[in-house]
């Protein structure tokens, strides 16, 4: 645990003007085991420092004692909101480093299953969000629509959460018998229920007077703090790396970015709110366009990758999630790092929280969408 | 001062927000899932009532689903399909499974021969993450995950199965009610 | 007369062991005060189970099914359940205060239904004539006990959620109290049977006279009660849960239904006031044909369902709404709340005026006589009507002119200001030949 800056000494109420308060690491709103520590003037944020490390578990290190294919069902427990994406991460880093062609109907399937993934990560999001804010009502609709999708992911990979979706060169199993059936389903109702969660949020007063203007980071400020994702998007900024650096099947689909104005959390909720509705639309388009073949590559019998570096990103849905493997050409990787988009992203909690209350903190937190498992790996 | 510029509001938005009516939607939106609470039966399209009854209402479990691990067993003849090749033990990440064999002498085409049988066979659920690797890595489709989730005991030592665990499954107690 | 005799059947079994007097005085008073309490505990009690049933139906879900059927018996186990936690007291903590504040909460919120009116004849235990005062003023002590529950925890997250609380409550309890004036001015008597004979002998319910006052008590009312969409100090986990931080087991259970009573309290109130209490147009003809004790456990009847519904409005509310943020909420108590509510009252006495003035202009006739509530004719309720009306849009208006620079009320409603782009797409990460 590094040394908080904010000194938490006990001052009395009475004496100073100025009061500290531990957001402990056990709170219902911080998502995860977050500390945050703030110095608040009455209910006015003054200064705030975080502490993290609640949940690191060595994940990088045990990497450097496992062999390739066997890293990967540690990737799910990253962002274990968004397992597939992670999983994609890595193989898609492994397969580029051993240059290991993957058939196009894998590539087709990752781009269905991990915008599935996508959607899931942000319902999951709308659904806290909307907690801490207090429409507590949204919460279990969001997770009524995340629970067909992790039916569809059981039913594909055998797990609903930490799902272990690819491997190298490919995947393990084709598609399933039904699965045609119930994606299509399920995308035929998303549209109304994202219209019903607009209904109750997204022109309801309250909600606009607790997230307009809070928490606010330009363009510029954004990109020097390293922002990714719908937060770098919300800010106004065109950047996402399936469009910029397309990897499996996104080159060919056709889809939109959206991008907010002012860098609010009004603005990063209705851009990840378009960014649902775009998934959506890749998982039709990809449906539609769904080539035959197989669905995993020939691999040799111990995976190895050639002695040097390489960096591969892809968009996740909380940002752009990366890896970074330095390989001495055995079969273990020599190191490996995690570029975590949640990190990232939770430098950004100080500049957007001072000035603002206290109860905002709690808002802040939720639009940045962190998940401890990435942050401290 | 707002930190955000507003353009200034039209007539009807001056009368919807007089008449409150953004909450009205959302209140209206709310009595209708009051209402098909009761009386819609769609819970997946519609506005029903999207709650299984577990444990009175038994889960729909997917075919690949990851859950308990099972030695599989050759149908007429009873003999475990397990030839002890230990390659599930090996793609293990978690070190979770420990294959012990043994030699036995057999007779093939008139000359003793030794051959490597199944012993025992030790699996940890405690320290499993239910990945699969070795359900792959199985040549002889002998071990299975099972589509068997409720794998709880009451102490740290039953979470360690021994091969007739495995093969015959457990002993346990199924709520349904 | 304060204390209404019991009804015959009852009284004349009674005579048998005590005098008239005792009776009147004394049995019976102990008799409805012990039915009053047992109804009032079990509504609180199967509010919360309703809370939790209305809410999972509008959450899709299906609440508390497995303690008897359909879950009905939940509230019970939960109170098993609760009585026998662990009487656990905070190491520094003022005990007698400590022990003392929830008995305080539950003492307040209980003792305001001795002058609600339940039914015309013998149900309402006592008729005061300065009812509503007292139910404003006993209701007022509740926060004493939320200070003292924030004091005595020893916490420093429970004394700011206390103090929180009760500013919240203390500042929306002049709203509450300003709002009900207005239809007092139409009343003409604090006894809170005497409006509702008032809204009976009219004809009308109080809500078509006072659209504003009846949206403002409603409001002040829920935000008195700490409820959502006001339930900052208390749901808002920053501070964890407020006053109630220290407390377990069965002194929590009794805020928790110190909470619900007061619930029950602003609705009768509202109800009564505003809705006509126990009168309903038809039901009289019940008393006129001659069964009197149908007639008033007909009119219990009435006022239980019109109190169900309003409470069911806070369930409503609470499940669909966000929370205001605290800064936020108070803003609404002080610059809202209370100037409409004063503007309420000055459009009020214009319409008595203007209907009083009208009287006999043209032929008019508005009123029949004005002592005991205002028994107007049908003129004259037209015309209190549309000043009713009228004071809703006159009220905005002017709160739209005096709030202009709040800065949520400029937020208005925004377009949606994202915007949708294609951007090029650049090299892909793997050249094609390898795909």
């Amino acid at each position: 645990m590094h040394q908080v800056e904010i000194a938490t000494t006990q001052e009395t109420l009475l004496d100073s003007p100025e009061m500290v308060l531990n957001m402990g690491p056990q709170h219902p709103s911080t998502h995860g085991v977050l500390r945050v520590v703030l110095r608040l003037d009455g209910e006015t944020v003054i200064d705030l420092d975080c502490d993290i490390g609640y949940l690191h578990r060595g994940m990088e290190k045990i990497a450097e004692n496992r062999m390739y294919t066997m890293i990967a069902p540690y990737w799910d427990r990253l962002d274990y909101i968004a397992a597939v994406s992670n999983g994609l991460v890595w193989v898609e880093t492994v397969e580029q480093m051993m240059s290991l062609p993957v058939p196009p109907r894998a590539h087709y399937l990752r781009t269905i299953l991990t915008e599935l993934n996508r959607i899931a990560s942000h319902l999951l999001w709308l659904a806290t969000h909307a907690l801490d804010i207090g429409a507590i009502t949204v919460l279990l609709w969001a997770l009524r629509e995340r629970e067909e999708i992790l039916k569809i992911f059981e039913r594909q990979f055998g797990a609903r959460l930490t799902c272990h979706a690819w491997r190298v060169g490919g995947m393990p199993n084709d598609a399933y018998d039904d699965f045609e059936k119930d994606v299509r389903q399920f995308t035929n109702n998303f549209p109304k229920r994202l219209d019903e969660y607009e209904t109750v949020l997204s022109e309801n007063r309250i909600w606009l007077s607790r997230t307009v203007g809070i928490g606010v980071i330009s363009g510029p400020e954004a990109i020097a703090i390293g922002l990714s994702g719908p937060a770098l998007r919300g800010s106004g900024v065109a950047w996402d790396v399936r469009k910029s650096r397309p990897y499996a099947a996104y080159g060919d689909m056709d889809f939109d970015i959206p991008l907010g104005e002012n860098g609010d959390t009004y603005d990063r909720y209705l851009v990840r709110l378009e960014e649902m509705r775009q998934s959506r639309r890749i998982v039709v388009q990809a449906l539609d366009n769904l080539p035959d073949g197989p669905v995993n590559a020939k691999l040799p019998k111990i995976v190895k990758c050639p002695a040097g570096d390489y960096y591969h990103s892809i968009e996740a849905p909380k940002g752009e999630i990366g890896c970074y493997i330095v390989s001495d050409g055995t079969a273990q990787p020599y190191r490996v790092r995690v570029r975590p988009p949640s990190f990232v992203n939770l430098q950004a909690l100080k500049q957007m929280c001072v000035g603002h209350l206290v109860a905002d903190v709690v808002a802040i937190i939720g639009t940045l969408d962190i998940v401890l498992g990435e942050i401290d790996r | 001062m707002p930190l955000v510029t507003t353009p200034k509001p039209t007539w009807s938005q001056k009368l919807k927000r007089f008449f409150m009516i953004d909450l009205i939607k959302g209140l209206a939106l709310t009595f209708k899932y009051n209402l098909g609470a009761i009386t819609d039966k769609d819970a997946v399209a519609g506005k029903g009532i999207y709650t299984e009854q577990y444990p009175k209402v038994r889960p729909d479990v997917a075919p690949r689903f990851h859950g308990a691990p099972r030695l599989n067993m050759d149908p007429e003849t009873h003999d475990t399909l397990c030839i002890a090749c230990n390659l599930c033990a090996l793609a293990c990440p978690e070190d979770c499974i420990d294959v012990i064999a043994m030699d036995v002498e057999i007779i093939v085409a008139g000359k003793p021969r030794r051959k490597k049988v199944l012993d025992e066979f030790i699996f940890d659920t405690s320290r499993c993450m239910f990945c699969a690797l070795c359900q792959e890595a199985c040549p002889t489709a002998c071990l299975e995950l099972t589509q068997d989730f409720e794998l709880a005991t009451y102490s740290r030592a039953g979470f360690v199965w021994n091969r007739e665990m495995l093969e015959q499954g457990r002993d346990t107690v199924k709520y349904t009610s | 007369m304060l204390l209404l005799g019991p009804i015959n059947i009852l009284n004349d079994l009674l005579l048998r062991f005590f005098s008239q007097e005792t009776i009147t005085y004394f049995v019976w008073p102990l008799i409805q005060i012990g039915l009053v309490v047992t109804l009032v505990a079990l509504w609180v009690a199967y509010a919360t189970y309703l809370e939790r049933k209305i809410s999972a139906f509008m959450q899709a879900r299906l609440g508390p099914m497995r303690v008897g059927p359909w879950g009905l018996l939940q509230p019970i186990a939960d109170g098993i359940k609760l009585l026998v936690k662990e009487d656990f007291i905070p190491e520094n903590a003022d005990r007698w205060i400590f022990f003392f504040a929830p008995y305080i909460a539950v003492a307040s919120a209980f003792i305001v239904f001795s002058v609600i009116p339940f039914g015309p004849d013998w149900a309402v235990i006592a008729d005061v004539n300065i009812g509503l005062l007292l139910v404003l003023a006993v209701s007022s002590v509740g926060v004493l006990a939320l200070i003292l529950a924030g004091w005595s925890s020893n916490s420093k997250y429970a004394l700011l959620g206390g103090l929180r609380s009760s500013a919240q409550m203390v500042s929306y309890e002049v709203a509450m109290g300003l709002s009900l004036i207005g239809a007092l001015m139409f009343a003409r008597t604090l006894s809170l049977s005497g409006i509702v004979g008032a809204q009976g002998s009219d004809s009308i319910w109080f809500v078509l006279y006072q659209p504003a006052g009846f949206l403002l008590f409603l409001i002040s009312g829920i935000a008195e009660n700490n409820r959502a969409p006001f339930d900052l100090p208390e749901a808002e986990s920053e501070l964890v849960a407020g006053f109630h931080t220290e407390y377990s087991g069965m002194r929590w259970s009794l805020f928790f239904m110190a909470e619900y009573a007061a619930m029950v309290v602003v609705s009768a109130v509202a109800a009564t006031v505003y809705l006509g209490g126990w009168y309903f147009p038809f039901v009289y003809r019940l008393e006129a044909a001659g069964y009197h004790n149908l007639y008033v456990i007909v009119s219990l009847l009435v006022f239980l369902v019109k109190v169900s519904i309003i409470l069911y409005i806070y369930f409503w509310l609470r499940w669909t709404l966000p929370r205001f943020r605290y800064d936020q909420l108070m803003d609404i108590g002080w610059k809202w709340l209370i100037p409409s509510a004063l503007i309420n009252i000055a459009l009020s006495a214009i319409a008595i005026f203007t209907v009083q003035a009208l009287n006999g202009w043209r032929n008019m006739k508005t009123y029949e006589f004005l002592d005991r509530g205002l028994n107007l004719t049908a003129q004259g309720k037209a015309i209190a009507i549309v000043f009713g009306m009228a004071g809703l849009f006159i009220t905005a208006f002017l709160m739209s002119r005096i709030n202009w620079r709040s800065r949520d009320f400029n937020l208005k409603t925004q377009r949606r200001n994202i915007r949708l782009v294609n951007l090029p797409k650049g090299k892909p990460a793997v050249s094609a030949s390898e795909v």
